[in-house]
């Protein structure tokens, strides 16, 4: 059953609202799994996978910003499997008992890149880019979105974060970044090597942009779950040559 | 002053139907239409004065089309030079005397024409000009009607039941004030009535209309 | 800790007046021009415009992303012209706003007019006025109550306005981001002592609203 949990305070409840609406309507096998939303082809392609080698339980996908999700189920939402696209957001899960440890693993890597507009010049190096080429730069906002912190931290530690604030615009998630790359009104952002690889038509990759710590994705069974057995299959299956294969295709790389 | 009306229209209101089909000339003072109600006369004085639309016909004022299918004339309403004195006076309730009377006046000089001070003191007006129209009496508001109308200088009036909302008294007051009036301007009018007392008052050519015709003479 | 609750609260301000008179100016203006007669061809327009009423925020900022971006029709065309941009500004914001906001003034409008008295505005036209002046010196002056009711409504429609501004102003603090967008921000970051400061200023806000609209309303009727 659920142990402790903080209070929910009144202003989040919304954000328990449409998961628990949508709850009470599941049948008995359906399996919650909260993924970061980096990770949304590749998780739905293993959840239909994995549907199909296991009859009887369906696997319902909901994706967000990664501390969305952690919020969510601080809230008592009812996620099954929690996926989050680095360590510090898990490792909060971890410290107020909302994951169990046990269960904690890493299962892929990524890589994160800048991209700019189909029409803008490609800076050779970070430092190109403050000034009037690059207006609005796309980043996820820090303080909810894993990417947003990796490119934080490069942005910092190359000493370029007070000179870009005014240029950046801070969004959602990582896809909110690249939509507003591939729509132009952002002319450069920070997302994921498989998120630009998704919007080939519409972004350029300019460079690799080096993370202070790997961009790592860990997974774990929420504490709690109503499907346990089921939520520690697919944590196994995602994690299984079969998985790791799909995870390859959308070009997210091995465990660093 | 010559009128010379013939006009037809067809109005529906679901399955119900009403059709006018006026055709009379007059060249006196005082012409009256007359008739029980429904019979129509409310819309020929909305058509002569531009605020209804016939669907074929022409009116002429003095040889001069004011509205004319045939030659695709219409003159709007502003420009007819016709005014008129509704049926519930329509007063504008959110104006005082004063410039109800004034409406139709130029802005500038509008707050001390001296065309309204006269027409407010013909029509003993002068003490409420500063009061709205909920807070006059159905005679006063008659009188502020009139005088409005006639401050614009039109060259024909049309009242649309003027005395209907007045006692007997008041009534037979108003028809000798109109009298008076009518001899002073010389401005000729047209005016609607379902009161056989006000026709023998007034005198003039007499239009009876039923069932949106012209009945026999 | 609270932060800065002062400049979510000033821009919220700025940009749902700016919204509502641009709101009540269209909504006046297109109230008019439906007029009197009722008619298929009148009715349609009127449900077409009203069609931010009845579209989630979301959609209502998806389109207005599309149509206003830089790719856009009305986006590229702005930017050749006159050099302006809409995205990520409070201008942005200020129109998303505003659309959300006009389908209330248009209706309440519309109402206010249709229930002026036929007679008074035909009046009007036997001394001589246009059109436009009937409209200014006789139905508006009569109707104004009817608008300001629609007016207030549309305000705090815009103040409390969220899917439309994200999508096309985005949410950047200091220049668009706004208490709604704000308290969201609080909400995401876990700082829910900022989250209820703000939910309180909201509230604090749009009480002072109900109470102004509560006086202005009442007023002195006179018999209209």
């Amino acid at each position: 059953m659920l142990l402790r949990r903080p209070a929910p305070r009144f202003a989040s409840l919304i954000l328990v609202l449409p998961l628990a609406a949508g709850a009470c309507s599941a049948m008995a096998a359906d399996l919650v799994v909260s993924a970061a939303a980096s990770l949304k082809e590749a998780f739905g392609e293993i959840g239909r996978d994995f549907d199909a080698a296991h009859a009887g339980i369906r696997v319902v996908l909901n994706v967000a910003a990664s501390d969305v999700l952690l919020k969510q189920i601080e809230q008592g939402a009812p996620a099954d499997v929690f996926a989050s696209a680095d360590e510090s957001t898990m490792d909060r899960a971890v410290a107020a008992a909302l994951v169990e440890p046990a269960t904690r693993r890493d299962f892929a890597g990524n890589t994160l890149v800048l991209v700019v507009g189909r029409d803008v010049v490609a800076p050779k190096a970070l430092d190109e880019l403050p000034g009037a080429v690059y207006a609005h730069i796309a980043i996820g906002n820090p303080q909810s979105v894993p990417a947003g912190r990796y490119a934080k931290q490069a942005l910092v530690d190359a000493k370029l974060w007070d000179a870009l604030a005014p240029a950046l615009v801070p969004t959602e998630n990582v896809r909110q970044a690249l939509d507003y790359v591939a729509r132009g009104e952002a002319q450069a952002g920070f997302v994921y090597a498989t998120d630009a690889a998704l919007a080939k038509d519409n972004v350029r990759v300019a460079l690799t942009v080096p993370t202070a710590t790997p961009v790592r994705y860990p997974i774990a069974i929420v504490t709690g779950a109503s499907h346990a057995p089921a939520a520690r299959d697919f944590v196994a299956f995602v994690a299984s040559p079969a998985g790791q294969a799909v995870l390859a295709r959308y070009g997210f790389g091995r465990v660093p | 002053m010559r009128l010379e009306v013939d006009l037809a229209k067809r109005l529906a209101a679901g399955a119900r139907e009403f059709r006018l089909d006026v055709r009379f000339a007059s060249e006196a003072d005082v012409t009256i239409l007359f008739g029980p109600s429904g019979a129509g006369k409310t819309l020929t004085l909305h058509a002569i004065a531009g605020l209804l639309r016939p669907d074929r016909g022409e009116i002429l004022l003095d040889g001069g089309a004011l509205f004319s299918s045939a030659q695709r004339v219409d003159v709007p309403a502003r420009r007819r030079g016709i005014g008129f004195v509704f049926q519930d006076y329509a007063l504008f309730p959110h104006l005082t005397v004063w410039d109800n009377v004034a409406f139709s006046l130029p802005r500038k000089g509008r707050r001390a024409d001296p065309t309204v001070t006269a027409l407010l003191d013909e029509f003993e007006l002068a003490e409420c000009a500063g009061a709205y129209p909920h807070e006059l009496s159905g005679g006063q508001r008659q009188r502020v009607a009139l005088a409005r109308a006639l401050a614009a200088k039109p060259r024909l009036l049309l009242l649309d039941e003027p005395f209907a909302a007045l006692d007997a008294p008041l009534r037979a007051r108003m028809r000798a004030e109109l009298l008076r009036l009518r001899a002073r301007s010389g401005i000729p009018m047209v005016l609607i009535t379902h009161d056989p007392e006000d026709v023998s008052a007034l005198g003039g050519a007499v239009i009876r209309l039923v069932d949106g015709r012209v009945a026999g003479a | 800790m609270a932060g800065d609750a002062l400049t979510p609260l000033v821009l919220t301000l700025k940009v749902a007046v700016l919204a509502t008179l641009l709101a009540a100016f269209a909504g006046v203006a297109c109230a008019r021009a439906l007029g009197r007669r009722r008619s298929f061809a009148r009715d349609v327009g009127e449900s077409l415009l009203t069609l931010p009423l009845v579209l989630p925020p979301t959609v209502l900022g998806y389109y207005l992303l599309v149509l206003l971006g830089r790719r856009g029709p009305i986006g590229a065309w702005l930017d050749a012209h006159f050099g302006v941009r809409l995205i990520f500004t409070w201008q942005g914001a200020v129109l998303a706003a505003a659309i959300a906001a006009f389908p209330l003034i248009l209706r309440a409008s519309r109402a206010a007019f249709l229930a002026v008295d036929a007679e008074l505005e035909n009046a009007a036209r036997t001394l001589g006025l246009g059109e436009g002046a009937v409209f200014l010196r006789v139905t508006l002056p009569l109707a104004w109550r009817g608008v300001l009711a629609g007016a207030l409504l549309a305000f705090a429609r815009a103040l409390g306005e969220f899917g439309a501004t994200l999508m096309v102003a985005g949410n950047l603090p200091g220049r668009t981001q706004t208490l709604s967008l704000a308290i969201y921000d609080a909400v995401m970051a876990g700082d829910d002592a900022r989250a209820e400061t703000l939910v309180l200023v909201s509230l604090g806000v749009a009480i002072v609203v109900l109470v102004l609209a509560a006086r202005l309303l009442q007023g002195n009727a006179r018999a209209a």
